[in-house]
């Protein structure tokens, strides 16, 4: 019991902020993604003797996730509000960089979830095209083609920004 | 590598060391450039993919973790508590069920001896066999002759069961015969007592048969003569 305890320690240590970062970009609500992350480390608690490698339980505690956020989503499918829509702008005198940072933020929020996962997954746990593949339950074509469509979309995106703005202020 | 090809390529992955794609960098400052471009922008990606994480999370899970596992054992402990009552109960019921089935029979037959002395005071008039007999036919048994002296017969109830009872008058005073159809939630105890009375039973073919009498009476000869004369119908 001590050993297990200790084992699931480690565990939240290691991953808790990445998977609390994955349910938030899943969600964008972050009291939700609290939420879904509390979840599933009860789960990750419940079966942590199946868990043997930090990779395998990396994967593991995405798929709860996953499954928690589709559990949540057929649930309260009527209720939720994309909170997108909702974003308090804030007009207080940011620096560029920070300005540029919203900026990306929203865009990253607003590209479709297709396009936004393997990106994630690439970007902030270092998943490989297969391991993304594997994930998601895709063929590893399918995610390099989303993953070029989602840098795509977004440099598009901050190009057109950037252009705006460089009118606005000319 | 064309054109496309590599930016499809580093569109996927900009951390690809792919051999090909290095190649193709290498010669093309204009590939360079976009890569690097691709780069910075995945790097500020990821500043903005890592939102803060709410405060003293970790600690929160570990804290819902066992907070969540006392409940669990509480509730477990809870499930013991109710089983336990349960085997108690259960326990407490068949104890009371099962010292009543043990003491019925003869306890009965003891108790119904207080006011069998009432009983036998107000009939006058002997019992002959054919009284008897009747009377025994619904237990489908009949006397072949009489015992002794029938002082009274009458139909009385044994744990709830139908019997006869039977006074005959003894040279050791009076003593009373049950006749008791066979039941098997009934139990039969072979020789029983109180302060007053002892009794003695035993199992016929289709009736328990009781013999009571006083304390320091003799039973065995009545028995006997019971036993030698009734008759079971097939």
């Amino acid at each position: 019991m001590k050993e297990k305890q200790q084992r699931y320690e480690a565990l939240v240590h290691a991953f808790h902020a990445d998977i609390y970062r994955y349910a938030y970009w899943l969600v964008k609500d972050k009291s939700i993604a609290e939420d879904i992350v509390q979840e599933t480390f009860l789960r990750a608690w419940r079966s942590l003797d199946a868990l043997k490698e930090q990779q395998a339980a990396k994967s593991w505690l995405i798929t709860i996730v996953r499954r928690e956020n589709a559990r949540r989503f057929e649930r309260k499918q009527l209720e939720t509000v994309d909170i997108d829509d909702v974003s308090v702008i804030d007009d207080t005198a940011h620096s560029d960089s920070a300005t540029e940072q919203r900026d990306l933020h929203r865009l990253l929020g607003g590209l479709s979830e297709e396009y936004r996962e393997p990106l994630i997954l690439q970007l902030l746990f270092g998943f490989s095209g297969e391991e993304i593949a594997e994930q998601l339950n895709l063929n590893k074509n399918t995610v390099m083609t989303r993953l070029f469509r989602a840098r795509n979309q977004l440099r598009d995106a901050i190009q057109r920004q950037e252009n705006q703005r460089g009118r606005h202020n000319g | 590598m064309d054109e496309l090809e590599f930016r499809r390529r580093v569109y996927a992955n900009p951390d690809t060391t792919d051999r090909d794609v290095v190649e193709a960098a290498k010669s093309d400052p204009a590939k360079q450039a976009f890569w690097q471009e691709l780069k910075a922008q995945d790097s500020a990606l990821l500043d903005v993919m890592r939102v803060p994480v709410p405060e003293d999370m970790a600690h929160k899970l570990i804290w819902q973790q066992s907070a969540n596992e006392f409940v669990r054992h509480r509730k477990r402990s809870r499930w013991y508590i109710a089983m336990a009552a349960s085997v108690a109960f259960a326990v407490g019921i068949s104890f009371t069920l099962f010292n009543r089935a043990e003491v019925s029979l003869g306890n009965e037959a003891l108790v119904h001896m207080q006011y069998a002395s009432a009983e036998q005071s107000h009939s006058g008039l002997p019992v002959d066999l054919t009284q008897v007999n009747a009377k025994l036919a619904g237990f489908g048994a009949s006397l072949t002759d009489m015992l002794g002296n029938v002082k009274v017969a009458n139909y009385c109830h044994l744990s709830n069961v139908r019997s006869l009872h039977l006074i005959i008058e003894t040279d050791q005073g009076l003593m009373s015969v049950f006749v008791v159809p066979q039941r098997d939630d009934v139990l039969l105890p072979e020789a029983f007592s109180n302060d007053t009375y002892h009794g003695e039973a035993v199992k016929m073919q289709r009736a328990n048969i009781l013999v009571v009498g006083d304390k320091d009476a003799d039973l065995h000869p009545v028995m006997q003569e019971v036993k030698r004369k009734i008759q079971f119908s097939a």
